[in-house]
């Protein structure tokens, strides 16, 4: 198994990126490739489903950082779903929940981001 | 005759590339279970791992992947120990500067969360260098409560 795989749909606006796998110094580029072209692509609004995150290091958090002012700036923002107890550590530990969204699951992101969905 | 040690502890040489990092956060995770950790903690002990190994490739040795990066892991009867060695640029205790993440958040930036993170899911994150040897160390420690 590829250390990290990226999946992305589309659902209305908003565009469901799911990493599965690891994010860590080795792979954090091709992340940081997936979330760059959805922002290029003028997708602005982004949730990270992580059901299948096993791991992500500061590599992995930096990424995310890097964009997080271009997609408000835009009226976007990025979301998180689904994330294990390790990952949902790490983005607590830094006080990262407190500057983004975290959802427990996809539906509950989905309609949050999108005013007059149901979860 | 071989030298005695009153606890146990093993060494693993990798090279100084990323493509490795895999295999040391599964050795470190394995370890911290075989030492007494629990599951979460042994994630975390895993995450201080990589970040330490991440910083020795990219920034002691500045990328290049032709050197080495040695771990020892030591089971004593109060803590696991990971030692990372490596003959890089060193950085020294009074050099570990970590970030506000109250600051952090106000101002995102790229970087700078490694080391907190170590600091943050480990015990004790020291750095030593050894003038004679000239080889620089990064010592993890996690107490078995």
């Amino acid at each position: 198994m590829a250390d990290l795989s990226i999946a992305v749909r589309q659902i209305g606006d908003v565009a469901v990126l799911l990493p599965a796998g690891f994010i860590n110094a080795h792979t954090v580029r091709e992340f940081e490739e997936a979330l760059e072209g959805l922002v290029q692509d003028g997708r602005y609004t982004i949730l990270l489903n992580c059901k299948d995150l096993n791991y992500i290091s500061s590599a992995g958090l930096g990424a995310i950082m890097g964009l997080i002012e271009t997609v408000r700036e835009h009226e976007g923002d990025i979301l998180l779903s689904n994330l294990q107890e390790n990952v949902f550590a790490i983005f607590d530990t830094l006080g990262f929940t407190q500057l983004y969204r975290v959802f427990g699951d996809e539906d509950q992101a989905l309609a949050a981001a999108v005013p007059g969905r149901k979860a | 005759m071989a030298a005695k040690v009153d606890h146990a502890q093993f060494r693993l040489i990798i090279p100084s590339q990323t493509r490795y990092l895999n295999l040391v956060t599964g050795l470190a995770k394995r370890a911290s279970l075989a030492a007494g950790l629990d599951d979460a903690t042994a994630a975390k002990v895993s995450i201080a791992v990589d970040e330490a190994v991440t910083n020795v490739i990219l920034h002691a040795y500045h990328g290049e992947g032709e050197h080495s990066v040695e771990l020892e892991l030591r089971f004593t009867e109060v803590a696991l120990e990971i030692h990372i060695l490596h003959s890089g640029q060193g950085i020294r205790g009074d050099q570990m500067v970590l970030p506000d993440p109250k600051e952090y958040i106000k101002h995102p930036r790229k970087g700078g969360l490694g080391l907190l993170l170590m600091s943050r899911f480990m015990d004790e994150v020291q750095f030593k260098a050894d003038e004679v040897s000239g080889r620089n160390e990064c010592c993890l420690i996690k107490k078995i409560s």
